[in-house]
């Protein structure tokens, strides 16, 4: 006691950097114990990069439709070289599996971004800071997050290392 | 029966030691020495107090040798083998800490040795980098910084065990700061709630605060010249923290904004108790820099650009005289 009494400006001193990393490790894992999101989602991924509402797949009236693509407003130069994938996503398990656009069809499908069970889909954070006190590592903001109720939970999606962040597009909660 | 041996008091003791001091018969040395012999504490060794011209010339000479390396490793990186690399890179490290050892066990060259540390500090995250990068790492992620950030404070914090000098404390504190950023950074990952630019701003809030205090327990202890490099850091890094936190509009921090000169006002009051000059001028530049940017955020557009001005500059002007006033008063013996 006399020890900690005599030396409490040093001790604060270490353990304030140090409570702020076990702050950091208890929010990051905690949540993903006690926290369970419930809503699969259905996603594609297409390497065609449109403007605009130029996606192959749409929801339209909690169903899925395939759209005629305008190519004239495509952004890249050169033609789709294959048709968009569809997955569904296993929040559970958090693996995606591919299916075809007429199982999608069976699907009730609720478009907001938000899930009815408060989650939302968005991109890793782009890291920054100066050498060599990085915060994040800037290499992950093609990563996908699972957010919401102080839960960030990162997903395991079928975005190949040829893909971006704009491959991937988000179609809806499946009810 | 026994015969007992009358121990002088306490009070007699420090009388004696007073009165042989008034002899000049003994030495502050020789009696720190025998007060330590008996409390079992091992002494620090001081660099010294005041760096003189000749060690600043000894870090600059350790900085160039460093830049030599760097320079000699970037342009003929291509060209080089990995064990040249090692070797101009970690195998410099290694000799220059041990030539810091050599030097250091005389007094005379203690300072050169120091010098050698430097070099080796310096030099040593390059080769650590070397090999990771040569086994195929992302050197760059967070996960091989945090391993090599954690490699090289252990070793000095080690180092600091065995030699006791303050250096090595100096240097745990650098390496210390780094792999906290980066583990910190890797526990985060690129999660949606810590992946910004407020999570490296609470890291630097927290970095600095933890730099004030630990100037502050040195600051009575051998380990007191470290106390500016810490204070001036730490404080540096707490204030700039805190207002970068604040924001600005229409994005800003009610509470930041509200907390900030509460903030501000405590590091100048605590200038004066810890008696710190870093104190005084980081908390006067933060509070000048404060009142600027309140002013231009909420007022510039009501009063006119103009008008805002000529109150920022008056409101610095005074806040200029009050930090002048107390340096004079209360710091001028610092």
């Amino acid at each position: 006691m006399r020890f900690i009494k005599e030396n409490i400006t040093f001790i604060l001193g270490i353990s304030i950097p140090v409570a702020m990393i076990l702050f950091v490790s208890a929010s990051i894992y905690i949540p993903g114990l006690l926290i369970k999101p419930k809503f699969n989602f259905l996603y594609s991924i297409d390497n065609n990069s449109y403007y605009d509402d130029s996606h192959q797949y749409a929801i339209s009236s909690g169903k899925i439709i395939r759209k005629e693509l305008d190519l004239s407003k495509r952004r890249n130069s050169f033609a789709p070289n294959e048709d968009p994938k569809l997955f569904i996503h296993d929040v559970a398990k958090n693996e995606s599996l591919e299916i075809s656009f007429a199982e999608a069809l069976r699907l009730d499908l609720d478009p907001n971004i938000k899930s009815p069970d408060e989650f939302e889909i968005t991109n890793g954070g782009r890291g920054g800071g100066f050498f060599p006190f990085f915060y994040s590592p800037g290499t992950d903001y093609n990563a996908k997050y699972l957010k919401g109720r102080s839960l960030g939970k990162k997903l395991n999606l079928q975005i190949g290392p040829q893909q971006n962040y704009y491959s991937f597009y988000f179609l809806g909660w499946i009810k | 029966m026994d015969k007992i041996v009358n121990m002088p008091t306490k009070e007699e003791t420090l009388q004696i030691i007073s009165d042989l001091a008034k002899q000049q018969a003994v030495t502050k040395e020789e009696i720190m020495t025998a007060y330590n012999q008996g409390t079992g504490i091992i002494p620090d060794q001081i660099l010294t107090k005041k760096v003189s011209v000749t060690e600043i010339l000894y870090y600059i000479g350790g900085g160039v040798v460093f830049l030599g390396i760097s320079i000699l490793m970037a342009q003929n990186w291509s060209v080089l083998g990995f064990e040249t690399k090692v070797l101009a890179t970690l195998g410099v490290s290694i000799m220059a800490y041990l030539v810091g050892i050599l030097f250091g066990q005389n007094t005379k060259t203690e300072t050169v040795g120091s010098a050698f540390y430097l070099i080796s500090a310096l030099v040593a995250p390059i080769g650590l980098y070397v090999i990771f990068e040569n086994a195929g790492f992302d050197i760059t992620g967070p996960g091989i910084q945090s391993l090599i950030s954690g490699i090289l404070f252990c070793t000095y914090l080690f180092s600091f065990i065995v030699f006791r000098k303050n250096i090595f404390t100096l240097f745990s504190i650098i390496f210390g700061t780094w792999l906290f950023y980066s583990l910190t950074g890797l526990l985060a990952g690129s999660s949606p709630y810590f992946g910004s630019s407020k999570f490296y701003q609470y890291q630097t809030l927290i970095a600095g605060l933890s730099y004030a205090l630990l100037g502050y327990s040195f600051s009575k202890t051998e380990r007191a010249p470290l106390r500016g490099f810490l204070y001036g850091f730490g404080i540096l890094g707490f204030l700039g923290a805190s207002m970068a936190l604040g924001g600005w509009e229409p994005n800003q921090s009610i509470f930041w904004e509200l907390l900030f000169p509460v903030l501000v006002f405590g590091t100048l009051f605590l200038s004066v108790y810890i008696k710190s000059k870093s104190f005084l001028v980081f908390g006067t530049l933060f509070l000048m820099g404060y009142i600027l940017k309140i002013t231009a955020e909420y007022f510039s557009n009501s009063l006119g650009w103009p008008l805002v001005l000529v109150i920022s500059g008056l409101s610095m002007i005074g806040i200029g005289y009050m930090s002048f006033a107390v340096k004079k008063k209360y710091l001028s013996s610092d």
